[in-house]
């Protein structure tokens, strides 16, 4: 693994530990689920039991009767204004009114003494329904006369999007090549570890609540909103947080919950969920059908390319509408497409909500388009690396949907990958039930706008010395997710101030103390965050600096440097400070500690603030949904992947990996592999066994990590982990790009095509399951035998 | 998911534990690891009012050789004191590596042999290997003990001869002339994942020759069944490449597994012609592996 590190800089580019990863090792981290609070209470949510119909009743009293119920919520309980994440399209309610969308929609909410009696007291509750026909599939919600989910989604309709740049049906018709292909990918789950829980309570007019989220701000906004309050009377914050990878972006029935019954009560609420409960909350990928027509010329460059993707939504919109977006808006910024139509529909069916997964909605395009690459380099006679080299976009240009791309070196990461990878000896060389494959990928660095209409500023950070310059405390609403953001947010924050490292201590995710940050979505907050708390650190510096010339004055000592710095005043920027050191640059003998000059000017100014803030300003794009797609900045990455196939029972297994990424400058390279880690990790799985599946009746069939397998241990295959060393993003702090969703867009892409080298047969649908391949090669010997 | 509330005893002596369970009745089970019985009464698929743990009763752990009667492995072995026995590994590593395979590192800390065979499940992987090396059981209960081949326990899905009184204490694997034995578990990834079909065999070769066969086949049945045909196929014959491809044909033809949420019932039935020729190969040419 290798890394450039800047040899000038004190803790950017340097491996250091997480700062969690003590509490975490030794069990002491504490999680939202394990927070107690005096007189706490329990509750879970009321859930449905079918997939569309209509409430008749909701009788509720044998369960009021249960000795250590506190209270049980309905629709009527509560307030009725609709929500979402996509505003034009809120749709959900905090509990059903009227009618239920899926099994596992919100009822309403149990409140007792203890788990045990609010397990007791739901299996007392009875809901009447008047079933109503269910649509499971996109297919079924798009037929003539099909049951209406939504009045306001005709059709079943939630959205459709038509780009069209170009001239794509005449670019086709002039094209050396046109292939056409039709691909299916699969609904996944987030699958992280630690489940939902949120913790309400109340004091007067003023509400904390605890939760265990990817985003503090977007919360209490949401919650704020539906429930009527002022932003400021809600205090949203986190603990630890076991992962999230977008599952945790949009509020849930529990946050709604904590908040009201705590408030009713008088008393704090714990609302949580089981594993089972947390598949139901579902918001994870969504399940596209893919159709690619492209036409390319000798060479392979792809001189027109025409997508449609179909998204089976589920039954609110949540995210969805970005998903859509996203499916197609990021295509045209790994290879510069001229001529590109883009025609996507997002249907809404009686299934838990899909959203965004790492990635959003881009991965399994990426698959579809990376395998369809592959097949249109075989049938012309072009190495899939040359295929991509010749199509890869380059460094500053602008894309033709009008995204400007400063830093982008997908080229060099595919000559890279190629090259560690030993491609040359051994693609189409493997024999039979081996094969290699290649994928490209990357993702936006932050998206360009905020999430609802507003005129803030995307991060605001703020750090404060402690009195006597021993400690400094950096502020942000930033959530670590275990992606390790308060490090990064840290190391830059110790390096823009000067200060050691290690004196510093992380105040995240809490709408009260800390400063505004839009959370963990994205692939945001390392760039946009770590703009903020380095201009915050650039100003503890400034100020530091400034009240150093005092002291180097008031001492007297400056006299003997004078002569270098010529016949004037000593200024701020004569001086230099780095790892809690202050000196003249001219002079570097002549020093003052950081402590010693902070505690100076906390004595004769008042506490020692830094402040920085971030906006990324207009960028490119003008169509209508450039806002999904447009960003600061764009990591590209290549993968490959080796796989071996038991040819008699389509077992897969992948036996070696490599990434190449193009992330700019990389703040700590230990975290930064373990993202690439954590994304083959994830987009291995969602090639081979990984789906969410229901029975006829909509009703969840593997709601555990039993049956919806996620790869262990033993099928991760080692992985070789790279970067572009020189790649500097003019738009990143330091020089940065992301790398946390974009490392797995590639993954789905390299391992198909590495099975399609070592089996021969195509594979069009998620997840390639040994039992799919056992079939393919069957039905390949059965053909060739006749 | 929520535990309910049962009463717990924890005796001394197997004699008591059986007059426990008969004095319960119908109301009461045992319980070993624990690692299938909680998750089905968090899951509300059981609710016993009483729980018997059997965690006192150490004659349950030994695993040891008693000369003229064989191996004799307690009910209460855990499938990592299995994988980890001295003793298995010398005279019948198929065993071993058959627990070694199975589940993950957590669940072989406490899932037992005992368990594993009462539970019944026709995924279950112990019961294919026991049966292939001509395994027997010894189930005891207020009114005496009684001993049975392991493959006549099984009578469907979850159900077994046991009593309500009797609790399985050992399984004995007898001195045998079979030169080598092997178990496959075929699941859907490397580790935490159920058989999808799973084939033992124990084979007995002289130069070359196949004396005597058995095949036990797992997941492709309600309960764990010989693939006698098979069997009867390879006695006597010599051992070659198309033999043991025929013999995976033949028990393939034997078993009538389901389709589920994991397999279709025509994937399974030829991983189990090729599960067969491949375990026969490894058995006569490794031995009990
Ligand atoms: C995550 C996970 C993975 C698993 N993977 C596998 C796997 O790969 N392969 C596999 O085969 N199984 C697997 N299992 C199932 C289970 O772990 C095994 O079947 C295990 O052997 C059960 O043993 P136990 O001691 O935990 O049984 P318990 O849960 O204690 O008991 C199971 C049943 O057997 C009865 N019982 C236990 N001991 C006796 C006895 N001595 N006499 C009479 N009745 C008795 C109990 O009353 C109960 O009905 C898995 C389970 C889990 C939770």
């Amino acid at each position: 693994m290798s890394v450039k590190v800047n040899k000038d800089f004190s803790y950017v580019g340097k491996s250091l530990d997480r700062n969690d990863s003590f509490l975490k090792t030794t069990g002491r981290a504490q999680y939202t689920a394990d927070l107690k609070f005096p007189n706490m209470l329990y509750g879970k949510l009321i859930r449905s039991t079918v997939a569309h119909a209509r409430i008749i009743n909701i009788d509720t009293s044998e369960a009021e009767k249960l000795p250590g119920v506190k209270a049980i919520i309905t629709a009527k309980d509560v307030p009725s204004m609709k929500w979402g994440l996509s505003p034009a399209r809120f749709d959900e309610n905090i509990f059903a009114i009227d009618k239920v969308l899926y099994v596992g929609d919100k009822i309403g909410a149990v409140c007792a003494v203890d788990e045990e009696t609010v397990y007791k007291a739901l299996k007392l509750i009875k809901v009447e329904y008047e079933e109503l026909p269910a649509v499971l599939t996109w297919q079924e919600a798009a037929k003539e006369g099909a049951p209406q989910i939504f009045e306001e989604y005709p059709g079943n309709v939630n959205t459709e999007i038509h780009h069209k740049f170009g001239d794509p049906d005449a670019a086709l018709k002039e094209a050396y090549y046109v292939r056409t292909d039709r691909l299916q990918g699969q609904r996944t789950y987030h699958a992280f570890i630690e489940n939902h829980c949120s913790i309400g309570m109340w004091d007067g007019d003023k509400a904390t609540l605890y939760s265990s989220c990817q985003s503090v701000h977007y919360l209490q906004y949401h919650l704020a909103r539906v429930l009527g309050m002022k932003m400021g009377d809600l205090r949203v914050l986190k603990t630890h947080v076991g992962a999230g990878f977008g599952g945790k972006l949009d509020p849930t029935g529990l946050d709604f919950s904590a908040l009201i019954l705590s408030k009713m009560l008088g008393q704090p609420v714990k609302m949580f969920y089981d594993h089972e409960e947390t598949f139901l909350n579902g918001h994870g990928r969504h399940a596209i059908t893919m159709e690619l027509t492209t036409g390319v010329d000798k060479n392979g460059k792809v001189l027109a390319h025409k997508f449609k993707a179909i998204l089976d939504g589920g039954a609110y919109t949540g995210l969805g509408i970005a998903s859509t977006y996203y499916a197609g808006s990021l295509l045209g910024v790994l290879y510069p497409i001229e001529n590109y139509q883009f025609d996507a529909y997002r249907y809404v069916t009686n299934l838990p909500p899909c959203g965004a997964q790492r990635g959003h909605g881009q991965p399994q395009p990426r698959y579809a388009f990376e395998h369809h690459l592959d097949l249109i380099g075989e049938a012309i006679g072009v190495d899939p690396i040359d295929m991509r080299l010749v199509n890869a976009r380059k460094n500053n240009t602008v894309t033709t949907a009008g995204y400007e791309v400063k830093s982008y070196h997908l080229g060099k990461a595919n000559e890279m990958a190629r090259d560690a990878s030993g491609w040359k000896e051994k693609r189409g060389k493997l024999g039979l039930g081996r094969g290699i494959g290649v994928g490209n990928g990357g993702f936006v660095t932050g998206a360009g706008f905020c999430q609802y209409r507003t005129d803030l500023p995307h991060s605001v950070g703020m750090i404060k010395i402690y009195d006597d310059g021993t400690r400094a405390f950096v502020y942000s609403q930033a959530v670590d997710i275990g992606q390790g953001s308060d490090t990064v947010l840290l190391q830059m924050a110790a390096e823009a101030m000067g200060y050691p490292y290690e004196k510093c201590q992380m105040y995240a995710g809490d709408t009260d103390l800390t400063t505004l940050d839009f959370g963990a979505y994205a692939s945001r907050q390392t760039l946009m965050a770590g703009w903020a708390v380095k201009r915050a650190g650039e100003d503890v510096k400034q100020k530091i600096l400034e009240q150093a010339v005092e002291m180097f004055r008031e001492s007297g000592r400056i006299k003997e440097g004078w002569a270098y710095i010529g016949n004037r005043e000593l200024r701020p920027d004569d001086l230099d400070c780095k790892e809690g050191i202050v000196f003249v640059k001219q002079e570097p003998s002549l020093t003052l500690t950081f402590e010693e000059v902070a505690r100076r000017y906390f004595v004769t100014k008042g506490v020692l603030i830094g402040r920085g803030w971030y906006h990324p300003g207009k960028l490119g794009g003008n169509h209508k949904g450039a806002a999904v797609g447009t960003s600061p900045a764009y990591s590209s990455a290549t993968q490959i992947a080796e796989v071996k196939v038991d040819l008699e029972t389509g077992q897969i297994e992948c036996v070696d990996t490599w990434d190449v990424h193009d992330s700019g400058t990389i703040i700590n390279p230990k975290l930064f592999h373990g993202q690439v880690h954590g994304a083959f990790s994830m987009g291995i799985g969602e090639t081979i066994w990984e789906e969410v599946k229901f029975d006829d009746k909509g009703k969840l069939l593997n709601g555990n990590f039993s049956e919806y397998r996620l790869p262990t241990a033993l099928d991760m295959p080692p992985v070789l982990s790279l970067t572009v060393e020189d790649s500097w993003e003019p738009n990143g702090p330091y020089g940065l790009k992301e790398v946390g969703e974009g490392a797995t867009t590639p993954t789905m892409g390299c391992v198909a095509n590495a099975i399609y080298d070592a089996i021969g047969v195509s594979m069009t649908e998620l997840p390639i399951t040994y039992e799919k391949v056992w079939r393919a090669l069957k039905e390949k010997r059965e053909k060739e035998q006749k | 998911m929520y535990l309910p509330d049962f009463e717990y005893y924890a005796p001394e002596s197997i004699a008591e534990t059986c007059q426990l369970l008969s004095q319960f009745g119908p109301r009461a089970k045992v319980i070993a690891g624990g690692s299938d019985i909680i998750v089905k009464m968090k899951k509300e698929v059981l609710a016993p009012e009483v729980l018997v743990s059997i965690k006192n009763l150490a004659e349950l752990k030994k695993i040891e050789y008693v000369p003229g009667k064989g191996v004799v492995v307690g009910a209460r072995v855990t499938h990592n004191d299995l994988y980890k026995s001295k003793l298995l590994a010398e005279k019948y590593a198929s065993v071993s590596n058959a627990a070694g395979q199975m589940a993950d590192n957590q669940v072989r800390n406490i899932g037992t042999l005992g368990g594993n065979i009462s539970n019944a499940v026709p995924s279950a992987d112990l019961p294919p290997i026991f049966i292939a090396l001509n395994a027997t059981v010894k189930l005891e209960g207020v009114n005496g003990e009684r001993t049975m081949p392991l493959e006549d326990l099984f009578t469907g899905p979850g159900k077994t001869v046991l009593a309500q009184d009797e609790i399985i204490t050992e399984v004995v694997i007898p001195d045998q002339k079979m030169t080598g034995s092997n178990y496959i578990k075929f699941g859907l990834r490397k580790s935490g994942a159920l058989a999808v079909v799973g084939v033992a065999v124990a084979v007995e070769v002289e130069n070359n020759v196949i004396k005597d066969a058995r095949v036990a086949l797992g997941a492709v049945a309600a309960t764990p069944v010989r693939a006698k045909k098979t069997e009867e196929f390879l006695k006597g014959k010599t051992v070659t490449d198309e033999l043991l491809a025929e013999a995976g044909v033949i028990a393939s033809g034997e078993c009538k597994p389901i389709s589920d949420i994991r397999a279709s019932a025509e994937y399974r039935t030829d991983l189990v012609r090729v599960f067969t020729k491949r375990a026969l190969r490894k058995a006569i040419d490794e031995g009990h592996v």
